[in-house]
C-alpha cells in the first residue's frame, strides 16, 4: 500500500506533500471505518425516525391500511382536544411534584454527607441503591405499598389511628403516589452529583467566610449555592427531561387513570399509537413533547447563565 | 490482558447476535415441525383449553401449539401491534369490537373455500353467533362460545341477611327509587356497626360488606345490561351511529352511578375500577360484596374463590322495559399473513370441532358455540350444584350485542377512562354519555 | 448531640432506601395468605419457596430473564465495542466534519425515545424484525450518543504523549487505540458496560412495541403482564418483582464502586 514507498530514495518536494496527503487520506478513512458502526446506527435508528415521525405527523394511518395525507389536521386537533392539554398539565404537575422534592432532599443529605464521617461511604452506597431498580418493578412493589388494604402505608397509618385513602384509585392522590416512586429512586442519583460538586469548592473559601464572621446559614447563600450552581443546572436539566418522559410506572400502575388522573404525554402518545394505531396523531403528539422538552431546556439554559454570570461578574 | 478484553468483548458480542438470530429463527420450522401460535386472554379458560390442545397435537405429530396468553387490556394492543408489524399469532380469538376492523384491513382469512373443500357441517353452531362474522359471502371465523350476564351471589352472605336464593328471583329496579332490587342490596350492604344503609346512623365510609360488586371495562357486565333493561340501544343500526346520549341510556348510566353514591350499596368504584381493581370473583371471596354482576366466562374463578357450593347465580333484576342480558360469543380466526394455512386451518378446525368445545364445556370453562352442547356445560355445573341454566334463559330472551361498527376500538379505550369518572362521581352521566358519543362517533369515517 | 440527630437522620433515610427491597424479598417468601394477613416488616415464617417455584416454571420467568440476559447482553458488548470506536475517532483523529457530526450526536441526547418510536417500529417491520432479537437489539446496540460522549470524554484526559510514542515505534490505529488507550480506559468501559446492562435490562418501552410474541419476551414485559394478570395475588408479582431486581442488585454491589464514582464524574462534566 501507500506504506509501501521506499525510503532510501531522496523523495521531491511534490512527492512528500503527496505523501502527506496520503496519510492525511488514510487518517480521514480509518476515522470513518471506525465511525462506521455508531454513525450506521445513528442515522439509521435515530436521524431517520427523527425525520420519520415528523414526516408521519402530517398522515392519517393505522399503520395496517394505506396512509392518507392530511396535512396539517392532525395538529389542529390535538390543539383542540381537551385530553392533550390534561396530558400537558398532568405531566408539568408530575414534574412539579417531582423535581423540587427530589433536589431539595438530595441537596440536604449531600449536604449532610459532605463531611468525614465514620459510614459515610457506606451510606453513599445505601442512597445509590435505588437508582437502578427497575420500573416496572418498583410499579408492582408501590401498588402494594399504598394498596388500600394490605399495603404497608395504610397500616401505618392505621396504627395511629388514620384511616388511608384508596391511593392508587383515588384521582387526588394517584400521581403524588406515582411521584414518590421516582424521588425515592433518584434522590440519591441527585445527591451524589451534588456531593461532587460540594467537594469541588475549595475549603478555604469557607474558612475565610468563617473568620469574617459569618453564619453557616450566610455561607450557604454566599458561597455554596454558588458554586453549586453548574452541578445545579446539571441535575435539574437531566432530571426534567427524564421526568418530562415518564412512562413505566404509569404504564404499570396506573394506564392513565383513576379517570385521566395520571395520563401523562408520553403515556397518551403510547396509546393513540399502539391501542388506538392513531399513528399520525401520535407522531403529531411526540412533535410536541419534543418541543415542550427543547423549550423547557432552553429556559433553564438561559435563566442559570444568566444567573452564573451575574454572580461572578 | 487489555487484548483479551477486547477480543472477548468482540467475541461476546458476535455469539450474543448469533445466538439472536438463532432464538429468533427457532420459531420457524425444524426438523419438518410447524409450530403454531394460538393467542388468548382468559387464563380461567386456558387449561382445559391447553389439555385439549395436547390432544390435537399427538393426532398431528408435526405440529406444535404455543399459547400466548395476554389479558384483555394488553391483548387488544398486543395483537394488532402484531397485526401491524406483520407478525401476528397464527390463530387468535377475535372479538365483535374488533372484527369490522380487522375484516376491513383484510388481516383475516377468509374460511369459506377451506369450509367447502373440507365439506365442515356450520349448521351445528348456533346460526345467531355465526352469522355475525359473514361479510359478503366471506366467514372470518367459526363460533368459539357464547356468554351472557348474571348475577353471582355467595351463598353465605345471602343466609347471614337472612335471605335465600328464591329472594333474588323476579327482583325489578327504577330509575325513581330502585324497586326492589335496590331494596335487596341494601339488606344484603352492611356497616361496622351492622347498620343498613336505609337505616338511620348508617355509616357510608364505614361499610363492612356490599350488596354489589360491578366492575366492566366496557359496559358489558354493568351498564349496558341495565340499558337494555331500560329500552336503551347504544347503536341506532348496525354499522351505524353509536346513541350513547339518549335519554334511556344516561338513566342507565345514572343507576349505576346511583348504585355506588347514591344507595351506597355497590362496591366504591375506588375499588373496583379497572385495571387495578380486583376481578370480581377475589371481591365476593375476600366478602367486600354480596353479590356481582359478571359474565358466564366467570364461572370457574367463582368457583376456585368460593368453593364447594360457595355461590350461586341468579338472573340479572328486570327494568322499566322487562329482563335482558347482554349476549357475545367469540369466534376463533385465522391471520392471513400465518406462513403455515393449511395447519392453522387443522388447528381452527379442531378448536371448533365438537370434541375441543365438548372438553372445555365438560371443563365449565364457557357455553361452547356448538349448540347440542350446551347441555353438557349446564350438567358440569349441575354436578357441581350450581345451576347455570339462567345464563341460557337469559340467552334465549331479551338480549344485545356489542355494538357493530369500525370504531369499537375507540370506543373500548375512551369507556374505560370516561367511565372510571362517572363511576368516581367526577363526571355526570348526562356528560359522559355525550363525551362518548361524540368521540366514537368522530372516529366513524 | 447534632452530630447524633445528623446521624438518625442519615439512617431514616438509609431504613427508607432499602425498606422496599427488604419487604419485597421478605415477603415473596411467605405463604399467599400471610403476604395479606400479615404486616410487610413481619419476617417471613414459615419460609417458602413456592411463590418463586410457581413464578419460575409455570409463569416462565426463567424464560423471561434468559430472554432479557441475552438482550441486555448483546447490546452491552455492541455498545462498549462500537462506542470505543467512535469515542477514538472523536476524541483523538482529526477529520473533517468531527465537530458537526459530534454536535449532532450531542443534539440528540436529548430526543425522547417516545419520539422515534413509531418510526422505529416501521424500520424494523420493513426488515421482516418484528419479534425478534435482533429487533430489540440493533437500535441501541451500536453505540448512544451518551455513551459515545462518556467514553471520548475519558479518551481526552489521557496523555497524547503515549499515544505518540506508539505511533513512532510503528503501531497503527487500531493497535494504539487496543494495546495503549483500551489498559487504561478500563475503569470508564466498566462503567459504561453496567450503565448500559442496568438501562436495558430495565428498558420496557421498545420491547413493549417490538415484541409481542412469548419467545422473546423480556423480563420487564413479563412482570408488567403478570401484574396486569394478578394484580391483587401479591405473593405471585412480589416474587416476580424480586426475581427481576435480583441480577441488578448483584451488578450492582459488584460495580459499586466505578457506579458511584461515574455518577459523580457525569455531574461534574
Amino acid at each position: 500500500m501507500i506504506d509501501n514507498i521506499p525510503y532510501d530514495r531522496p523523495v521531491p518536494g511534490h512527492r512528500r506533500a503527496e505523501r502527506r496527503l496520503a496519510a492525511r487520506v488514510r487518517t480521514v478513512a480509518e476515522a470513518y471505518a471506525l465511525l462506521a458502526p455508531s454513525l450506521a446506527g445513528f442515522l439509521l435508528f435515530l436521524v431517520a425516525p427523527i425525520f420519520g415521525v415528523a414526516a408521519l405527523s402530517l398522515f392519517d394511518w393505522n399503520l395496517m391500511g394505506a396512509p392518507s395525507f392530511v396535512g396539517l389536521d392532525n395538529y389542529r386537533e390535538l390543539a383542540a382536544d381537551p385530553e392533550v392539554w390534561r396530558a400537558v398539565l398532568n405531566t408539568i404537575y408530575y414534574v412539579v411534584l417531582n423535581i423540587p422534592a427530589q433536589t431539595v432532599l438530595a441537596l440536604l443529605l449531600a449536604l449532610a454527607l459532605n463531611r468525614r464521617m465514620r459510614g459515610g461511604k457506606a451510606l453513599r452506597v445505601v442512597f445509590v441503591l435505588p437508582w437502578m431498580a427497575m420500573p416496572v418493578a418498583l410499579g408492582i412493589i408501590w401498588s402494594w405499598v399504598f394498596d388500600p388494604r394490605y399495603g404497608v402505608v395504610n397500616q401505618v397509618l392505621g396504627m395511629v389511628g388514620i384511616d388511608g385513602p384508596n391511593w392508587l384509585t383515588d384521582p387526588a392522590w394517584a400521581m403524588p403516589v406515582i411521584a414518590s416512586v421516582n424521588v425515592w429512586q433518584y434522590t440519591g442519583y441527585t445527591m451524589l452529583i451534588l456531593l461532587a460538586g460540594l467537594q469541588a469548592i475549595p475549603h478555604t473559601l469557607y474558612e475565610a467566610a468563617a473568620i469574617d464572621g459569618t453564619t453557616p446559614v450566610q455561607r450557604f447563600f454566599t458561597i455554596t449555592l454558588p458554586l453549586l450552581r453548574p452541578s445545579l443546572f446539571f441535575v435539574l436539566v437531566t432530571n426534567t427531561i427524564g421526568s418530562f418522559q415518564i412512562f413505566d410506572t404509569v404504564f404499570v400502575m396506573t394506564q392513565g387513570g383513576p379517570g385521566g388522573a395520571t395520563d401523562v404525554l408520553n403515556f397518551h402518545i403510547y396509546q393513540q399509537g399502539f391501542q388506538l394505531f392513531r399513528s399520525g396523531y401520535a407522531s403529531a403528539l411526540a412533535m410536541v413533547l419534543f418541543a415542550l422538552i427543547l423549550l423547557v431546556t432552553a429556559a433553564q439554559f438561559l435563566y442559570f447563565r444568566k444567573r452564573t454570570v451575574y454572580d461572578f461578574s | 490482558m487489555s487484548r483479551k478484553i477486547a477480543l472477548s468483548a468482540v467475541a461476546v458480542a458476535t455469539l450474543l447476535s448469533l445466538a439472536a438470530c438463532g432464538g429468533a429463527d427457532d420459531e420457524d420450522s425444524s426438523g419438518g415441525t410447524v409450530t403454531l401460535r394460538y393467542a388468548l386472554w382468559d387464563e380461567v379458560q386456558k387449561p382445559p383449553i391447553e389439555q385439549s390442545i395436547r390432544e390435537f397435537e399427538k393426532a398431528h405429530p408435526a405440529i406444535k401449539v404455543q399459547i400466548e396468553l395476554n389479558n384483555w387490556n394488553d391483548y387488544w394492543s398486543k395483537l394488532q401491534t402484531q397485526l401491524a408489524g406483520r407478525s401476528a399469532p397464527d390463530v387468535f380469538w377475535d372479538h365483535v369490537s374488533y372484527f369490522p376492523k380487522f375484516s376491513k384491513e383484510g388481516v383475516l382469512t377468509d374460511l369459506a373455500p377451506l369450509i367447502a373443500q373440507d365439506k365442515v357441517d356450520t349448521s351445528i353452531y348456533d346460526s345467531k353467533l355465526a352469522e355475525g362474522w359473514k361479510v359478503d359471502g366471506k366467514v372470518y371465523g367459526l363460533p368459539k362460545d357464547w356468554d351472557t350476564i348474571g348475577l353471582f351471589y355467595s351463598t353465605k352472605a345471602l343466609k347471614d341477611a337472612g335471605l335465600t336464593p328464591a329472594d333474588l328471583d323476579g327482583l325489578t329496579w327504577n330509575p325513581d327509587d330502585g324497586g326492589t332490587f335496590v331494596k335487596t342490596l341494601q339488606k344484603l350492604t352492611v356497616d361496622e356497626n351492622g347498620k343498613h344503609p336505609d337505616e338511620a346512623g348508617f355509616d357510608p365510609k364505614k361499610v363492612k360488606q356490599y350488596g354489589l360488586a360491578m366492575q366492566a371495562p366496557t359496559g358489558q357486565q354493568d351498564w349496558w345490561n341495565f340499558a337494555l333493561q331500560n329500552g336503551c340501544a347504544l347503536q341506532d343500526k348496525p354499522w351505524g351511529r353509536w346513541t350513547v346520549d339518549q335519554p334511556a341510556c344516561v338513566q342507565a348510566i345514572q343507576f349505576v352511578q346511583d348504585l355506588r353514591l347514591k344507595y351506597h350499596v355497590a362496591v366504591p368504584a375506588t375499588v373496583t375500577n379497572p385495571p387495578n381493581g380486583p376481578s370480581l370473583d377475589q371481591v365476593v371471596g375476600r366478602g367486600e360484596a354480596a353479590t356481582a354482576m359478571d359474565g358466564s366466562w366467570m364461572l370457574r374463578a367463582f368457583d376456585t374463590a368460593l368453593p364447594n357450593g360457595g355461590f350461586g347465580v341468579a338472573d340479572l333484576p328486570a327494568g322499566p322495559a322487562g329482563k335482558g342480558s347482554v349476549y357475545n360469543g367469540l369466534t376463533e380466526a385465522v391471520y392471513a399473513g400465518t406462513k403455515h394455512p393449511k395447519e392453522a386451518w387443522e388447528l381452527l378446525k379442531w378448536l371448533t370441532s365438537e370434541r375441543h368445545q365438548k372438553a372445555v364445556a365438560q371443563a365449565g370453562a364457557v357455553w361452547p358455540g356448538i349448540t347440542s352442547l350446551n347441555d353438557v356445560f349446564a350438567d358440569a355445573w349441575k354436578a357441581k350444584g350450581v345451576d347455570v341454566t339462567g345464563f341460557k334463559k337469559a340467552a334465549e330472551g331479551t338480549t344485545m350485542g356489542y355494538p357493530l361498527t369500525e370504531a369499537a376500538d375507540v370506543y373500548n379505550v375512551k369507556a374505560l377512562d370516561i367511565f372510571n369518572q362517572v363511576w368516581l362521581g367526577q363526571l355526570s352521566p348526562q356528560d359522559a354519555a355525550q363525551k362518548i358519543t361524540t368521540e366514537a362517533n368522530a372516529a366513524i369515517k | 448531640m447534632k452530630r447524633v440527630a445528623l446521624y438518625l437522620a442519615l439512617l431514616a433515610g438509609a431504613v427508607v432506601s432499602v425498606a422496599p427491597y427488604l419487604m419485597t424479598l421478605n415477603s415473596a417468601f411467605k405463604e399467599p395468605a400471610q403476604v395479606l394477613t400479615t404486616p410487610a416488616w413481619e419476617p417471613a415464617f414459615p419460609l417458602t419457596f413456592d411463590n418463586f417455584a410457581q413464578v419460575w416454571s409455570e409463569y416462565d420467568m426463567a424464560g423471561f430473564l434468559l430472554h432479557s440476559l441475552v438482550y441486555a447482553g448483546a447490546v452491552t458488548a455492541g455498545q462498549v465495542v462500537f462506542s470505543t470506536m467512535a469515542a477514538y475517532a472523536f476524541g483523538r483523529m482529526s477529520f473533517p466534519g468531527r465537530d458537526a457530526l459530534f454536535w449532532g450526536y450531542l443534539a440528540t441526547m436529548m430526543v425522547p425515545q417516545i419520539v422515534t418510536l413509531v418510526p422505529l417500529f416501521l424500520i424494523m417491520r420493513e426488515f421482516g424484525l418484528i419479534d425478534t432479537y435482533l429487533g430489540l437489539i440493533l437500535p441501541t446496540a451500536f453505540g448512544t450518543p451518551y455513551g459515545i460522549f462518556l467514553v471520548r470524554q475519558y479518551f481526552r484526559t489521557i496523555p497524547r504523549d503515549l499515544e505518540s510514542a506508539a505511533r513512532i515505534d510503528g503501531a497503527g490505529t487500531l493497535t494504539v487505540l487496543v494495546r495503549v488507550l483500551l489498559p487504561l480506559s478500563r475503569p470508564i468501559l466498566a462503567t459504561l458496560a453496567t450503565i448500559t446492562f442496568i438501562t436495558t435490562w430495565n428498558t420496557l418501552l421498545w420491547p413493549l412495541i417490538v415484541t409481542n410474541g412469548d419467545a422473546t419476551r423480556v423480563v420487564t414485559l413479563g412482570i408488567s403482564a403478570l401484574k396486569g394478570q394478578y394484580s391483587s395475588q401479591y405473593h405471585l408479582i412480589l416474587a416476580a418483582a424480586a426475581l427481576a431486581l435480583l441480577p441488578l442488585i448483584v451488578i450492582f454491589l459488584l460495580f459499586q464502586r466505578h457506579i458511584v464514582r461515574s455518577i459523580a464524574l457525569t455531574g461534574l462534566k
